[in-house]
């Protein structure tokens, strides 16, 4: 649902009908002129030929000293002129320049005479009403009066009037800018920036930057705020009080508004205003009452959001805002991958075996139960032909994976966030209820590496840590007394038959730490293959890097396998699929890819992101691929169509990394706007913000029941937070906007009630955290020595 | 109303680029005159350029997970954007911009930056300077938290997690135990630390025991309640100080704790009996350290020495322990000088010093006099002929105190003679008029009549052969 202010922006129509009415005589030239303009759909220019023609005709209202007509003017200055009436919505996307610089050809080559000249002069002079608007100081204390009337609004609107603010403030840049006020807008940026600064940091920063109109056409970001909508949501009564204001100057219980909206001058600003409104904003105009949205709703309800929904083919999607677009893409089958009966029953042989070994028939009992009744209430879940395909048979490994995770679920640690909730700070059993509720963390810190580590990860059966370090290595770390065996290089391979002659050509005793080298840049990302489990050592390694490739690195000799080449830039991310086999790529050049192990090529490619894919995630079951861009949006794609099934909008900020849950129902993201988002799956909403952290997040983990979330970042701190619990900040402080409370009064309110547990290192930051399947955290990063500051 | 575009002067203009430098810029490409417009309009897009280029590299340094952006990240930014990285910028060695104040006769010129480059001596690099290795990287792990409590452990910040590191190694560097939480200093060699960190340990700072030990020593010798004094216990630790090996390590805390008691002990006009005992147990506790075999307390005999210095010349001392009290002190002193001074030659003198400015100086009180008469019998012969005869102490003794023969100081300057020359065990009296008047001029009226009863020791006093005898 949408709409657009009803009064139209104010037009000359005054001065138009004089000149009508005088209908002046005019010579063949002009007539030509006029023609070409005509044809050209430029109906201002028109109007104002005649008019210009004929002298009699009253200079525009007389407040305009501008249109003091000069003989001589610059074509520069023409076209900054002209530039203005090309921007008429009628074709908004021309490039102002080609156009206005073939009408001054085409009117030059007509003939030099010297009622051209005059011509030509006196076009700008006609144009009056729009240069005016063009005044930078109109912009200014259009905007002054906008902030005004907001600030001043009910305490009730401010919350959704707010988001507004922004992009009538970029507008106005940008237009100063298009226009060659230069000072202008770097003025009215130091003026008004400040005020936006917190929300919209980023941005501001860019727009700062763009300080030429050459800029503005080849900057992604401005290209994208003058061609598409600006969407805001609004309530239909403060809708109603904005076109009031707009329209009279009136509505609203702004004080001081009024009367600068009765002058000429807050008249001009309010147009201004009002252009950008009506040309570039859309308004989303909900029934819902406004008290009951959170604080926080806006986010995701805001912004450039039709780019963002766009479909595949770039046809503008029907859907208005990121809730319409996921409610259109139907249901989600989030349930647990199916498991086949032939290889159920073999997981329960096993288990079977495992507890006779124990002497524990109960545990046996148990884990066949909870392989059985593995459902998850309200998830629809997949069938086996839903699955990306696999193999028609399963291995021994498999059935041990399989048992063993089961085992691991009836092992694990118990931790029962919810506890949390109910003791108050002082109660004699917090220590005990802490222990249950909290995780064990153990921190893994990388010494002696002052550039830092980009990335670093484990196995999931806590045998092994790798690193990839910015000169194009990749360390691995035997964590247990096991060396790193590779192969002898001195075998013949015709001697090799079989698994125990292949076994004897394996080297003994091999070091604790290897490198692996081989790709040509920084290495950004790493992937243990899931296949073994927690049963014993992986066999592949995956690494992403700058050098835009991603390697496949075989464990069992040390060695570079494949090298995937695809990606025309560096690839941020690289994880392997639940299941092996596949595995998904995010690179700068804005796509994901899915590869398969056994193919040099992508099997598929996912675009749709307007910047960086930095993170991808596949989701338990391997239906869907989770990808966090740059672009501020998370994206959930359906794996085999390739499409994109839900669009997550809210994040102000980079979204760095990503999680799911392990029972496949929630997606955790966060990254530079310091917040962690939780978001349902099924619906597409997100069920709150969680802001604690001070830095950026660098990593997330899920514990084995899905109720606790873990976060590491560049604060030096690892945070839990209690993923039940309702969230929300604190009531005492929940006022406290920002404007006038002290600074340690601030600090304090940004943590969010579910963050139960903040454990600081010293210096280091935390590139890696991660949930063995028996419910311990380990968490691993560098150590900034102090010196290297 | 005017023209808007009436174009602001273009320092006006916020940004790091300026159009100054690019007039510079063509100007040093033959380029001279360039218009105002097109340097301004240069100006800007070369700032946004600039920007472009940071703008990519931040990208760079986010996925590298860092915070501050290397050359690298600006080498790789480019790549991407299809511009030949800068060479030879290797952000090992990033360089460190100096600012320099504009110049006070061009103000207009702005503050500079520049890179420093050091001048480095070939020689001396040559010669001097070992290359080191740097350390492989390595891991080590430790609990962040346990069960959702984080251990007090080296490698976890302190509690208050805002000021972490720089308080502790600042406060270790001083040699003060301010907290009794052993705290690693934060070093880049944490790796070593990892496979020996009690060796590592040690060597910075207190192991726990030695902490222990120092807590319950300090405790038993004086507790913080004076009813909890025992003597066994003291007598226990005292023996401990005295004969243990391997408190080395403690003892800078010792000296400390020792020189603090006692400043403590006397601020407080120390006429209280407890001051009396804590001021004893202090001396003890010296003594013992001096006793100890394995101890090396040279290094901080300049520590050692001011609280045994005042104990000795304080004005007041608990009158029921001050004559012990300036004994002990002074034999001592005395120990001290008979180990130390072949080491420290200039040791002797300044303590000789600082006693006869003690006994000689107008307005010393009683006890003051008394002490640097004992303190100079502890240093010996010559100390004392100077001091009592040749610089005049006996006789400013005689005149102040001369009405009380059983006063302190009386008795101290009678015993110094003694260790000059013993008396004799069949005095003779004086028939020499012309020794007498001697004796009287260099010791007093006072001291004259106490030696002329005994002929032979006043001319040991003087210091005259006994002739004639």
């Amino acid at each position: 649902m949408s709409a657009t202010p009803v009064p139209a922006a104010p037009s000359p129509d005054t001065s138009t009908s004089i000149s009508q009415d005088a209908q002046p005589i005019v010579d063949a030239v002009d007539r030509l002129v006029l023609e070409y303009l005509r044809n050209r759909g430029y109906k201002l220019p028109e109007q104002g030929v005649p008019n210009a023609v004929d002298e009699a005709s009253p200079s525009d209202k007389g407040k305009a000293p501008e249109t003091a007509p000069s003989q001589t003017i610059t074509s520069e200055e023409l076209i900054k002129r002209l530039a203005v009436f090309s921007q008429r919505p009628a074709n908004p996307n021309e490039n102002a320049y080609n156009n206005a610089s073939s009408v001054v050809q085409d009117v030059g080559g007509a003939g030099t005479s010297l009622n051209i000249q005059n011509l030509i002069a006196n076009l700008g002079s006609i144009g009056a009403e729009e240069i005016l608007s063009l005044d930078p100081t109109d912009k200014n204390e259009g905007f002054r009066e906008l902030q005004a009337w907001v600030d001043g609004s009910l305490d009730m609107y401010r919350p959704e009037f707010r988001p507004m603010l922004f992009p009538v403030f970029v507008h106005f840049y940008l237009d100063l800018i298009q226009s060659g006020f230069k000072e202008a807008a770097v003025k009215f940026f130091s003026e008004f920036s400040p005020s936006l600064a917190p929300a919209h940091n980023n941005i501001l920063h860019h727009l700062s930057t763009l300080l030429l109109p050459a800029h503005i056409q080849n900057d992604d970001m401005a290209q994208r705020f003058q061609n598409e909508k600006y969407t805001v949501r609004m309530s239909r009564s403060g809708f109603d009080l904005l076109v009031g204001w707009l329209t009279e100057g009136i509505g609203g219980e702004s004080m001081g508004a009024g009367e600068g909206f009765a002058g000429e001058k807050g008249k001009r600003g309010r147009s201004a205003v009002m252009r950008v409104v009506n040309n570039h904003l859309k308004f989303d105009v909900t029934a819902s009452n406004t008290t009951s949205v959170p604080p926080t709703a806006w986010e995701e309800n805001t912004g450039l959001l039709s780019s963002l929904l766009a479909r595949a083919n770039g046809a503008p999607s029907t859907a208005t805002s990121a809730q319409a677009f996921n409610s259109t893409q139907g249901e989600l089958k989030l349930g647990p991958a199916p498991v086949t009966e032939e290889m159920r029953a073999e997981i329960e042989r096993e288990l079977r075996q495992r507890a006779v070994m124990d002497g524990d028939p109960n545990g046996a009992q148990y884990d066949i139960h909870y392989l059985r009744s593995q459902q998850i209430p309200g998830v629809m879940a997949p069938s086996d032909l839903d699955l990306p395909p696999h193999p028609p048979t399963f291995k021994t490994a498999d059935v041990l994976r399989e048992a063993e995770k089961i085992r691991d679920w009836r092992k694990k640690i118990r931790l029962d966030a919810a506890a949390l909730k109910e003791l108050d700070e002082n109660s004699p059993q917090l220590s005990a209820t802490r222990a249950r509720a909290l995780p064990s963390i153990c921190c893994y810190t990388i010494h002696d590496v002052p550039e830092g580590v980009p990335c670093c990860t484990f196995s999931q059966d806590l045998s092994l840590m790798a690193a990839g370090f910015a000169e194009s290595y990749i360390r691995l770390w035997s964590l247990t007394d096991e060396g790193l065996n590779g192969m002898r290089s001195d075998f013949q391979l015709n001697k090799i038959r079989d698994n125990s002659s292949l076994e004897r050509v394996k080297e003994t005793g091999g070091p604790r730490t290897r490198k692996l080298i081989g790709h040509s840049g920084p290495v950004y990302s790493l992937s243990f293959d899931p296949l073994s489990g927690s049963t014993s050592r992986p066999r592949h390694l995956l690494s992403s890097s700058a050098d835009a490739t991603v390697r496949l690195w075989s464990l069992d000799t040390m060695t570079n396998l494949v090298a995937y080449r695809g990606h025309q830039n560096p690839v941020w991310d690289v994880q392997w699929s639940p299941m092996g086999i596949y595995f998904a790529t995010g690179s700068r050049d804005r796509t994901a890819r899915l590869w398969s192990t056994d193919r040099a090529n992508a099997l598929r490619i996912y675009a749709g992101h307007l910047s960086d894919v930095d993170a991808v995630r596949f989701h338990p079951n391997s239906l869907y691929l989770a990808t966090a861009s740059s672009d501020w949006t998370v994206r959930l794609w359906d794996v085999q169509r390739g499409n994109t099934v839900r669009v997550f909008i809210g994040h102000q900020g980079i979204v760095s990394t990503l999680s799911f849950s392990p029972d496949g129902r929630y997606l955790a993201s966060a990254g530079e706007d310091h917040a962690i988002s939780l978001w349902d799956l099924g619906s597409g909403r997100r069920i709150k913000k969680m802001t604690g952290h001070t830095a950026s997040i660098y990593s997330l983990a899920w514990s084995a029941e899905s109720s606790m979330l873990v976060s590491g970042g560049a604060d030096w701190t690892v945070r839990c937070w209690d993923v039940k619990s309702a969230g929300g900040l604190p009531t005492k402080n929940g006022m406290a906007n920002g404007t006038g409370a002290l600074k340690s009064r601030e600090e304090e309110s940004i943590e969010t009630t579910d963050l139960v547990g903040t454990f600081p290192t010293k210096r280091t930051p935390i590139t890696n955290v991660q949930f063995t399947p028996r419910n311990l955290c380990v968490v691993a990063g560098p150590y900034l020595s102090p010196e290297q500051r | 109303m005017s023209k808007p575009k009436a174009r602001a002067p273009s320092t006006q203009i916020t940004g790091v680029y300026k159009a100054d430098s690019i007039r510079d810029v063509a100007e040093s490409l033959g380029i001279t005159n360039v218009p105002e417009s097109v340097a301004s309009a240069l100006a800007s897009d070369v700032e946004y350029r600039i920007h472009q280029v940071v703008e990519e590299a931040s990208r760079f340094m986010r996925h590298a997970r860092r915070t501050t952006m290397t050359t690298s990240d600006i080498d790789q930014a480019m790549r991407v954007l299809n511009i030949e990285p800068l060479y030879g910028h290797s952000s090992y060695n990033p360089p460190t911009f100096r600012r320099a104040p504009p110049l006070p006769q061009l103000p207009q010129g702005g503050t500079v930056y520049f890179v420093e480059d050091e001048e480095i001596d070939f020689e001396r690099v040559i010669r001097e300077e070992k290359l080191t290795l740097p350390k492989p990287v390595n891991w080590h792990a430790h609990w962040l938290a346990v069960e959702g409590v984080q251990p007090r452990i080296p490698e976890n910040p302190p509690a208050i997690p805002k000021e972490t590191d720089a308080d502790a190694t600042v406060k270790l560097e001083n040699g003060v135990i301010s907290t009794l939480l052993p705290l690693t200093p934060s070093s880049p060699g944490r790796p070593a630390a990892a496979r020996k960190p009690q060796q590592q340990l040690v060597k910075q700072v207190l192991s726990r025991e030695l902490q222990l030990y120092y807590a319950r020593l300090t405790n038993s010798l004086i507790p913080s309640k004076p009813e909890d004094f025992d003597r066994e216990k003291k007598t226990a630790a005292l023996a401990t100080l005295r004969h243990d090996a391997g408190l080395q390590p403690l003892l800078p805390y010792l000296v400390q704790w020792v020189g603090e008691g006692v400043v403590g002990a006397l601020k407080e006009g120390a006429t209280r009996e407890e001051d009396g005992r804590v001021l004893e147990v202090l001396l003890d506790v010296t003594a013992a350290l001096l006793d100890n075999q394995s101890m090396l307390v040279e290094p901080y005999l300049h520590q050692i020495l001011p609280p045994i210095l005042s104990m000795l010349l304080n004005s007041t001392l608990p009158p029921s322990h001050a004559a012990h009290l300036r004994t002990s002190a002074s034999q001592i002193l005395s120990r001290i000088l008979t180990a130390h001074s072949t080491t420290y030659p200039s040791l002797s003198p300044r303590i000789m010093k600082a006693l006869l400015l003690a006994l000689i100086s107008p307005g010393k009180s009683k006890g003051a006099r008394e002490g640097a008469v004992r303190g100079m019998t502890a240093i010996g012969k010559e100390a004392v002929r100077k001091g009592l005869v040749e610089g005049g102490g006996a006789r400013i003794v005689g005149s102040e105190y001369g009405g009380d023969e059983r006063s302190e100081p009386v008795i101290a300057v009678m015993d110094a003679f003694r260790t000059l020359q013993e008396p004799s065990i069949d005095p003779v009296p004086f028939t020499d008029s012309e020794v007498l008047s001697q004796l009287r001029e260099v010791l007093g009226d006072f001291f004259a009549f106490r030696l002329q009863g005994d002929a032979a020791w006043a001319r040991g006093v003087l210091g005259i052969p006994a002739s004639g005898q």
